[in-house]
């Protein structure tokens, strides 16, 4: 197996290195001769290995054959996603069904495109020596975090008759320190963050992930403004197809898409096992039965449908309209 | 001149190594013992393992800092460049010096935690927003005492540049801007941390390189010797370019640079109140001119960028209007509980160190550089690092506010304490006076305007201390509720809390402003005329 990775990983560098060498060797002209159209995508946080499949769409030029000129942006703690899609300045960006749906209440004309994480990242990580392993354990403990979340945890127990009033929230700054410094017992946090922070600096802990009792908010989703998928529709579905194309070979070798990570952005002070750990949490998040049999990005009436029950315990009204299945449909040719 | 300070920075440097190197060693073996005890709970790191680290990483360490650096210079370079010609126009046009001051105080006043996802929408890719944030961070500090010294000289200077016939724009390039030199290089040295700390809340707003990055990096990945690592990084740079603009100044200026903290009062006249009142009025109007015209000009999306009638709009008249209010009105009272304590408790604690300095001057080699670099160390790198080792209670945010507050007090206090007239001091000699009288009856009168005026510029950096802590480390308060509505898409909210902030900031400072006329009046009737 060990073998097979190398080789994959090799071959991926040597055929993104080849494929930038010809490109730097046309130069301006050969873009010029390709007509690329410049487009700018969104992204949700730093760079890292979590969007890694547009990283490798970018570098083994899915979307320069199909003429587009993409431009990746990245995000950060105070970085607005949505407002640049509003405005137009990138035509698809990263977001989630939760903050969509806030930003459709206050006006925004999004559609959802695609779900990269079928499964949402929430997870409630604790140490391995007083676990959280189902959400009754959760009556009686302190956990740790940001206040504004405190409607994703009232969801949760209410999906699952969990006594919300017996658990003690403790706000705290995203970070594993207070778990591990005994000032609570559990955090929620991200399946592909804190966790692997924790188990590369030796920490045994366990999580729980949200999605597995009933959490149903589709994570790392695609949007675009209906505007932009009614006028620019055919680079939308470019964009989109190199995204497939990207994951799917992201999945095929997670170590080999870390090492291109680490090679793209060498000033992102990316830790290559701690990458390397979070590229391979991510894979059952993004890929399930579902995707298997119908594409990356895939969703069905019954996933919208928990979605839309979800949403509403978190205070979010929206349709099944939200949601456009018909770029994906072009891209898996369904 | 009441505002003006000699502050000694080559005094200061031969004081560091020729006096007691003992007490900076002492903390640093202190500091590694602490981080030995503590190796388990991932908060401290000890300096051993940070050079360790440097060593390890120093080009990722050295491209980011280059990153961070140009940004924060070129920051740096186009807010002192507005302040200078921000005063220049203030001068050769008096009538809208007041206008200036206002709007410069209320743009001053905007939290960076809602300016920086606006700039980023406004600005698009790129390095804009940072630098935008760096110069916003330092033109405050630089216009206030520039004024100051635009006007710091005999008038008989003037009347000649008259009896030659010259006009304004003549006095202004020969005496003037001669004069107005050192209030400049006062002025640049505390605008040279405050653009690294623009820089890097920049950063935040969706960058790919820098130190403000790499600090989200470490803090997310737990990984300690290296939030340590940049900490340190962040706080020497910052020292060093206040240590290296002081000496800078001295191949300029004879005298040492003074330390201009805020404008003294505007002086008293009859109708003071109503002329206020005119003045307030003024300002307002041009503040919302000017928001409105912004918005139009540049032609922003009404989905996030919010006029002041929306903000109207969502605080009074739309129907989920009183629950906007009362969500602001608790944040804000959240806020105050941590931000009031810890501005009064910077404020004494710079007070009481200056008079230490003045009992004991001993102290001053290990003080002084210690209170140098407490003021240089980017807010964002320490805010959790406080926070982890006091706690998330009040006291972590309260300390922080306080760090923030307490230099220029500090160093506004020691100027003041020293500039107690001479012949005084003299005559309490001469009765055998001890020090401890002396500083009672002659130098506390004498310090209070020099108080009072970083009292009123410590308001907005307090309010910009309590946001980051709220935003980065507690969340709660005022600047979470910024963070969490920028994440939300509550643009009404962003941009209501964002007028309401600078609001009060700008009441706070009038306030303090006002306070000071009523002491001042009672113990130093002099410094009003």
């Amino acid at each position: 197996m060990n073998t097979r990775t190398g080789i994959t990983r090799r071959h991926l560098l040597a055929t993104g290195t080849a494929a930038f060498g010809a490109s730097a060797a046309l130069g301006l002209s050969s873009r010029r001769a390709l007509a690329q159209s410049k487009v700018s995508f969104q992204l949700s946080w730093l760079h890292s290995t979590q969007f890694a499949g547009s990283y490798i769409a970018l570098q083994e030029g899915f979307w320069r054959e199909a003429g587009l000129d993409v431009s990746l942006q990245p995000g950060g703690p105070n970085a607005p996603v949505e407002p640049p899609v509003v405005s137009g300045s990138a035509l698809i960006g990263i977001s989630a069904a939760d903050y969509t749906a806030a930003a459709v209440e206050e006006g925004a004309p999004f559609r959802i495109l695609g779900v990269a994480m079928q499964k949402n990242p929430f997870v409630i990580a604790s140490l391995a020596g007083n676990p959280v392993n189902v959400p009754g354990d959760l009556e009686g403990k302190r956990i740790g975090m940001a206040l504004a979340n405190t409607p994703v945890l009232q969801a949760l127990c209410t999906l699952n008759g969990v006594d919300i009033d017996a658990i003690e929230v403790v706000p705290t700054q995203y970070s594993p320190q207070p778990l591990v410094a005994g000032e609570v017992d559990c955090l929620l946090c991200w399946e592909t963050d804190l966790p692997v922070a924790m188990t590369i600096q030796g920490v045994d802990n366990v999580t729980m992930l949200m999605a597995d009792h009933d959490y149903a908010v589709h994570s790392q989703t695609y949007i675009a403004t209906e505007d932009s998928l009614a006028n620019r529709r055919a680079e939308i579905v470019a964009l989109m197809a190199g995204e497939v194309r990207g994951w799917e070979a992201y999945r095929a070798d997670t170590d080999a898409a870390t090492a291109l990570t680490l090679e793209m952005f060498p000033d992102a002070g990316l830790d290559l096992e701690t990458q390397k750990l979070q590229a391979a949490r991510q894979v059952p998040l993004m890929f399930s039965d579902l995707t298997d049999a119908n594409g990356f990005g895939w969703w069905t009436d019954e996933t919208v449908a928990a979605n839309i029950e979800t949403l509403a315990l978190l205070g979010r009204t929206v349709t099944p309209d939200l949601w456009d299945r018909s770029i994906l449909e072009e891209v898996h040719g369904a | 001149m009441t505002t003006a300070a000699a502050f000694a920075t080559p005094r200061l440097l031969s004081g560091v190594l020729r006096g007691s190197l003992l007490g900076p060693l002492a903390a640093i073996l202190l500091w590694e013992l602490a981080a030995h005890a503590l190796t388990g709970a991932f908060v401290l790191a000890a300096p051993s393992a940070i050079l360790v680290y440097l060593s390890e990483n120093w080009a990722l360490m050295g491209r980011a800092l280059g990153v961070t650096l140009a940004n924060a210079g070129a920051g740096f370079l186009i807010g002192n460049l507005a302040a200078i010609v921000l005063a220049t126009i203030a001068i050769v046009l008096p009538r809208s010096d007041a206008l200036i001051r206002g709007l410069a105080l209320l743009v001053f006043c905007l939290p960076l935690v809602a300016t920086g996802p606006i700039l980023r929408v406004v600005f698009g890719p790129g390095p804009w927003p940072q630098i935008i944030l760096a110069a916003l961070a330092v033109y405050y500090t630089t216009l206030i005492p520039l004024l100051v010294g635009l006007r710091a000289l005999p008038s008989g200077w003037l009347d000649l540049v008259r009896s030659y016939g010259r006009g304004r724009l003549a006095a202004l390039v020969h005496v003037r801007a001669m004069a107005a030199l050192p209030y400049l290089i006062a002025g640049l040295q505390i605008a040279a941390p405050a653009a690294f700390l623009g820089a890097m809340v920049g950063e935040f707003t969706g960058a790919e390189r820098g130190m403000g990055v790499l600090t989200i990096r470490a803090m997310r990945g737990m990984n300690v010797e290296m939030t340590w690592a940049l900490a340190v990084v962040a706080t020497a740079v910052a020292v060093i370019g206040y240590l290296v603009i002081g000496w800078v100044a001295r191949w300029f200026l004879r005298d040492e640079p003074p330390i201009i903290l805020a404008p003294p009062p505007a002086p008293g006249r009859n109708g003071r109140w109503f002329a206020a009142l005119i003045n307030g009025v003024v300002i307002t109007c041009a503040a919302l001119l000017l928001w409105w015209a912004g918005l139009k000009l540049l032609n922003l999306n009404p989905f996030f960028a919010k006029g002041p009638w929306d903000v109207v709009t969502a605080l009074f008249t739309a129907p989920d209007a009183a629950e906007t209010r009362s969500t602001l009105a608790g944040a804000l009272g959240e806020t105050a509980v941590f931000l009031v304590p810890g501005y009064l408790a910077g404020l004494l604690a710079g007070a009481a160190l200056a008079m230490l300095i003045i009992l004991v001057p001993a102290v001053a080699g290990t003080a002084m550089p210690l209170a140098i670099a407490l003021r240089s160390v980017p807010i964002i790198t320490t805010a959790p690092l406080v926070v982890l080792i006091l706690g998330r209670g009040a006291l972590g945010t309260v300390v922080l506010v306080a760090i923030m507050v307490f230099f220029p007090t500090f160093v506004a206090c020691l100027h003041g304490l020293r500039q107690a007239p001479g012949r005084i001091i003299d005559v309490l000699n001469s009765y055998a006076a001890g020090p401890f009288e002396q500083l009672i009856r002659v130098r506390i009168p004498a310090m209070l305007p020099a108080f009072f005026a970083a009292a009123r510029m410590n308001v907005p950096a307090s309010v910009l201390a309590v946001t980051v802590v709220e935003w980065l480390a507690t969340g709660n308060g005022i600047g979470s509720v910024m963070a969490l509505s920028a994440s939300l898409s509550d643009y009404d909210m962003l941009w209501s809390a964002v007028a309401v902030v600078a609001i009060l900031s700008a009441l706070g400072y009038a306030g303090v402003g006002l306070l000071e006329r009523k002491v001042l009046r009672a113990y130093a009737p002099e410094q009003l005329l």
